[in-house]
């Protein structure tokens, strides 16, 4: 296998091998160096390359392996954490310079169960300044480049893990979202990326950006991927107020290809906020793929949706600036200015503001119980554009101009708000050859409902075996 | 302070420097439209019906003891 064939693998492919024998960490955390060496000069996915580090534990996981103390199927994975997961020892700068000394003396939770599962952290990802973006721009450690086109953005906050699984600098990425954060790069790069039920991952250690609606989740290739990294991740965390105590399932055992019977709502709001026509067309046809595989699609209608961003925004805005307050007031003039901007403007919401968003959001809540009560799954675009040139600002679609925060998470911020889990699959290209995505959103705690239905349409498409044209041959 | 969700320059100045932030600053007026339209995005909340609506709190099932 060539150096290039060997980043391409999937996890799951590249366990299987380790377990065998027939591939070694060491061969493949080197290939993913080598490669990262060759493309980061035009994808900026990296703020820190732990390369020494990364060799030093791709041979201690060699020696393991070799002596049968396997440990799983991450044993030797190649793995890039968002820079706002705390690393021990290792810088973490939330993707901004002010906090390029900042060294925690801990790791957050999902990257000590992701190092115990045995992966090899190849390094930390570029991230919009303090994930409060959704472009993966960056004025300080530069902006992120997208692999199907450098010239367009990568989407974000979690640009870097968008371009650097997309172009297989790293297997496996964590990501964070709090408004699509993970699964806007994901649908922009071609990838799968899952934000689980509110509480499922832990959030401890992670940067906040708004703790209500911040989620911890995988941006990786495939869906079996991620249901491996919700098996090494996912579980109760005593240090995270919300996590969750409830059993782990072993979510590859969802992952059956079967999907008949579920049923599939399409809400008709979805078509009352701008939508590039190329995007609908090519989710349609997916759509029209689940109903193939067995799936009862049915049109659903979900009005408090037209509202969420109001709601979502007035809480987000709240809280992050609640939690920045500080740096807002000694720093401000040093933050990526579209960043403090916004974190400005949070200063001006009353508590009255916050309360009324937050039982705005009870009823949203509710509503959305009440809709999944009809369906199990919704399903939609998750992004309605494909990625857009790096430095826009407003776009047209159709007969509207859209702001591109508003645009870019108008479908994702839903399930942040009321914490459902949500996945992007890759679902086609457009004419330019751009990636689409599809969205499913399950009912809290049925995660594995939402894995099952969408391995079902991947394992139906190519779309995910496709490669951006980077560094093929190299 | 008229209307609610429109703040004239003199209340945005005043909650400006009580939040600390530096007046003098020449991104204000950048500022000064950002929070307005902000501000006019919070009427779409007002429309709901919120009678009986408490403030959210994520649902946690109970505790299960199967870590």
């Amino acid at each position: 296998m060539t150096s290039p064939e060997l980043c391409f693998l999937s996890a799951a492919q590249i366990g299987r091998l380790f377990q065998k024998k027939e591939l070694s960490p060491f061969e493949v955390t080197e290939a993913h160096l080598k490669r990262m060496e060759l493309l980061e000069p035009a994808l900026n996915s990296f703020i820190t390359v732990l390369a020494d580090q990364a060799l030093a534990a791709a041979r201690e996981a060699e020696q393991e392996i070799l002596a049968g103390r396997y440990r799983g199927p991450l044993h030797g994975v190649p793995l890039g954490l968002k820079d706002l997961y705390c690393t021990k020892g290792i810088k973490t700068t939330s993707g901004s310079k002010l906090f390029d000394a900042f060294t925690p003396a801990f790791d957050s939770t999902v990257a000590a169960r992701l190092k115990a599962a045995g992966t090899i952290l190849l390094g930390k990802l570029n991230m919009h300044p303090l994930a409060y973006g959704p472009t993966g721009e960056n004025g300080e450690y530069g902006d992120m480049h997208n692999p199907w086109n450098p010239a367009l953005i990568a989407g974000g906050s979690s640009g870097g893990c968008g371009s650097a699984a997309a172009s297989s600098e790293c297997t496996l990425t964590m990501g964070s979202d709090t408004g699509g954060s993970i699964r806007i790069p994901s649908a922009l790069c071609g990838l799968v990326g899952f934000k689980p039920t509110y509480g499922r991952l832990s959030r401890y250690g992670l940067t906040p950006l708004a703790w209500s609606q911040d989620h911890a989740g995988p941006i990786v290739r495939t869906v079996e991927d991620c249901a491996l990294v919700m098996n090494a991740a996912a579980g109760y965390d005593p240090e995270d107020p919300t996590s969750l105590d409830v059993a782990v399932p072993d979510y590859t055992r969802c992952l059956t290809g079967e999907m008949k019977g579920l049923r599939v709502g399409v809400p008709r709001e979805y078509l009352d906020v701008p939508l590039d026509s190329q995007v609908k067309t090519i989710v349609w046809k997916a759509i029209g793929r689940l109903s193939d595989l067995g799936a009862i699609i049915s049109d659903v209608s979900w009005p408090i949706y037209r509202y969420c961003t109001a709601i979502a925004s007035a809480i987000q805005m709240a809280e992050a600036t609640a939690y920045h307050s500080q740096l807002i007031r000694t720093h401000g003039s040093r933050i990526y200015p579209p960043v403090r901007l916004r974190l400005e403007a949070g200063f001006f919401l009353s508590a009255s503001d916050y309360v009324q968003a937050q039982r705005a959001r009870s009823l949203f809540y509710r509503e959305s119980l009440n809709l999944f009560k009809e369906v199990d799954l919704l399903a939609g675009p998750t992004v309605p554009v494909t990625a857009l040139k790096i430095g826009t600002t407003r776009v047209n679609v159709g007969d509207k101009t859209s702001g591109v925060i508003g645009l870019l998470t108008q479908y994702t911020r839903p399930f942040n708000l009321n914490g459902f889990p949500a996945i992007t699959v890759p679902c086609g290209f457009s004419d330019a050859g751009l990636p689409i995505g599809l969205q499913l959103a399950g009912r809290p705690l049925e995660d594995e409902t939402v894995l099952r239905a969408a391995y079902a349409y991947e394992q139906s498409t190519d779309w995910h075996l496709r490669r951006p044209p980077l560094g093929i041959q190299a | 302070m008229a209307d609610k969700f429109w703040l004239d320059k003199e209340a945005f100045l005043k909650i400006a420097e009580t939040s600390g932030l530096d007046t003098a600053d020449r991104h204000m007026d950048e500022l000064y439209a950002f929070v307005q339209q902000m501000l006019s995005n919070l009427k779409d909340i007002e429309d709901l019906n919120l009678e009986g609506m408490e403030p959210f709190m994520p649902a946690l099932p109970a505790k299960e003891g199967s870590r």
